[in-house]
């Protein structure tokens, strides 16, 4: 980002803080309902020093990778079956799209029944929830290979494997990576999910130690901006890896 | 220039939001009574007849109140207590100390559970008769927060255990009852009026721990924001009399608020058999020693110093905090 492009970021930021701190003025909150900036960059700044924050992030973190990675590749793998089988869009498509309506809340006591060790429920949950968006990303990319390309590597008698590497991939690659950059995001909201579902540790643990044990709204927004890190970080991480492998779009 | 007007027009319009939504609604006037709005717990429940039966009876009326009821968890309830816009609520005595010691601006002004409500229960088949028992058992709970997690903490802790010595399962959707019902976890954390009342319903023999004999945590009672108190003390004291009424004649007369509560949330009524047995055992919570010498209501000041004092050991005081600036007694009858 070039310090031209990093101004308007960077006054945006700045004037969404004055907007914060304005509402808390006009409006008269109190710091129990909404603190201001200061005192959650105060709060955010001590349970990152004071050791508070690190597991609970690490915790978090690892179960949104874990997640992503393997609904991603669940999801990758499915979305090209739907794209190039009518038979299996057929079958597969009522179901997904039934999964995807079904609200994850009410799914995630489920999940943490059925799978009730450890880092398994958080990473089907995750999973879940990546799903969808990166399957149907995935079907519309290769959906999207010129039909004229499919013909001409026919014609050469390029092997299945030969179309899928030089054609399909290539093709499919920005459109996968467009919901990857919506799945990793949700998987953030998984995670969260997961655990308030149970956990001992994560980022959504502390959300309800500061919100139902500690009464401590600072820390339940420094909790949040923590997620807000990680999902930005993360989102960030994806559209490098877009970068490196498609270019700029 | 039409863009500078929108942008204009949008601040205006959050500034707006941010003044009606900010504003605490303080106590109003309605046809010369005294507005107040009252938070109960999570669902509308059997657990609060007397609040129905006061309000059907007519007592908040005759007392100069209009008094509406919302249900909302403590986590909910206190900060909303603290900023005015609901005037009373009914929430754990354990929730007020961390939330006094963050700032909120509460005050516990009226036992409701003299005996603590939430305790560990467990099929008499277990084998679990005391705290000691539950090394190494599965113990059912909806969250490692909250009154339950204290509760079960000061329990483990008085047998010289902790948390780490048992299998924790967490039901955050309150199943635990029926997870232990199944046999899915030893015992579960729940309410001494709810969980095993329906557990022994179904014709099965239940063992029940009680945390008073460890330490003696406040229970539920009526809390109220110290700017709601000090503008309008006279409506609390009315409000806490007619509550206070209302649960004598219920611990008289169990059938009066069984029918109150019924009339107010007529779901109830699908099941009044259960609905009685869950209100009986309420009435044996309202009751302690105390308040057998000194009537329901009255605030145990020994308990409370000794609740800061556990909650402090578990970290859950930000700030030191006094039992003076918890409670207040002076909204209770004199009688």
């Amino acid at each position: 980002m070039t310090l031209r492009n990093a101004i308007p970021v960077g006054l945006a930021f700045v004037l969404f803080l004055v907007a914060w701190q304005a509402v808390i003025q006009v409006g008269g909150f109190p710091p129990f309902i909404l603190p201001p900036p200061a005192a959650v960059a105060e709060r955010f700044v001590e349970a990152w020093r004071d050791g508070l924050m690190t597991p609970h992030a690490v915790a978090t973190l690892r179960e949104i990778v874990a997640g992503f990675v393997v609904g991603a590749a669940l999801a990758v793998a499915a979305g090209y079956a739907l794209a190039r089988s009518r038979v299996v869009e057929r079958i597969l498509s009522p179901y997904l799209v039934a999964a995807q309506a079904t609200p994850i809340l009410a799914l995630a006591p489920l999940l943490a029944l059925w799978f009730p060790e450890g880092l398994t429920s958080k990473v089907v949950i995750c999973a879940l929830i990546v799903f969808f968006p990166i399957a149907v990303a995935t079907m519309v990319g290769v959906r999207s290979v010129d039909a004229g390309l499919l013909e001409l590597g026919r014609s050469l008698r390029a092997t299945r494997r030969q179309v899928f590497v030089t054609l399909e991939i290539p093709a499919a690659l920005p459109s996968i990576l467009g919901g990857m950059r919506v799945g990793v995001t949700l998987a953030v909201v998984g995670a969260i999910v997961a655990e308030w579902a149970g956990a001992e540790r994560g980022l959504g643990v502390l959300i309800n130690l500061a919100r139902g044990s500690l009464f401590d709204t600072p820390l339940l927004f420094a909790t949040l901006l923590t997620i807000a890190l990680i999902g930005v970080g993360l989102y960030v991480v994806v559209v490098l890896v877009e970068r490196r492998l498609v270019g700029t779009r | 220039m039409i863009r500078h007007s929108r942008i204009v027009a949008l601040v205006i319009v959050t500034v707006l939001l941010a003044t009606a939504c900010g504003q605490g609604t303080s106590p109003s006037p309605s046809a010369g009574r005294t507005k107040l709005t009252v938070g109960l717990g999570f669902i509308p429940s059997v657990q609060f007849a007397p609040f129905y039966l006061a309000d059907r009876n007519g007592y908040y009326r005759d007392a100069g109140l209009d008094v509406t009821f919302q249900n909302k968890i403590d986590p909910d309830l206190i900060p909303l207590v603290g900023q005015g816009a609901i005037q009373v609520g009914l929430a754990d005595g354990t929730s007020v100390i961390p939330a006094v010691s963050q700032g909120i601006p509460i005050r516990y002004v009226a036992t409701v559970y003299a005996t603590y409500p939430s305790i560990v229960f467990a099929k008499a088949s277990s084998g679990i008769t005391g705290p000691a028992d539950l090394k190494g058992k599965r113990i059912g709970i909806p969250g490692r927060f909250g009154s339950s997690w204290i509760m079960l903490q000061a329990l483990l802790g008085s047998a010289d255990l902790s948390v780490d010595d048992v299998d924790i399962a967490e039901y955050p959707d309150f199943g635990q009852g029926a997870a232990v019902a199944q046999g899915a976890v030893d015992a579960a954390t729940g309410f001494a009026n709810n969980e095993p009342v329906q557990l022994e319903l179904e014709g099965e023999d239940v063992v029940v721990l009680h945390v008073d004999d460890v330490v003696a945590l406040p229970g539920p009672g009526l809390i109220v924001g110290t700017a709601t108190a000090d503008a309008h003390p006279d409506a609390v004291k009315a409000f806490v009399a007619q509550t206070l009424r209302a649960m004598r004649e219920i611990a008289a007369n169990p059938d009066a608020g069984l029918d109150a509560a019924i009339a107010a949330v007529p779901e109830l009524g699908e099941d009044r058999e259960k609905q009685r047995a869950i209100l009986r055992a309420t009435i044996e919570v309202w009751r302690s020693d105390l308040t057998d010498r000194e009537g329901l209501g009255a605030i145990d000041r020994d308990g409370w110093s000794d609740s800061i004092e556990f909650l402090s050991r578990l970290g859950l005081v930000a700030r030191p905090v006094t039992v003076e600036d918890l409670i207040s007694d002076q909204f209770l009858p004199v009688d």
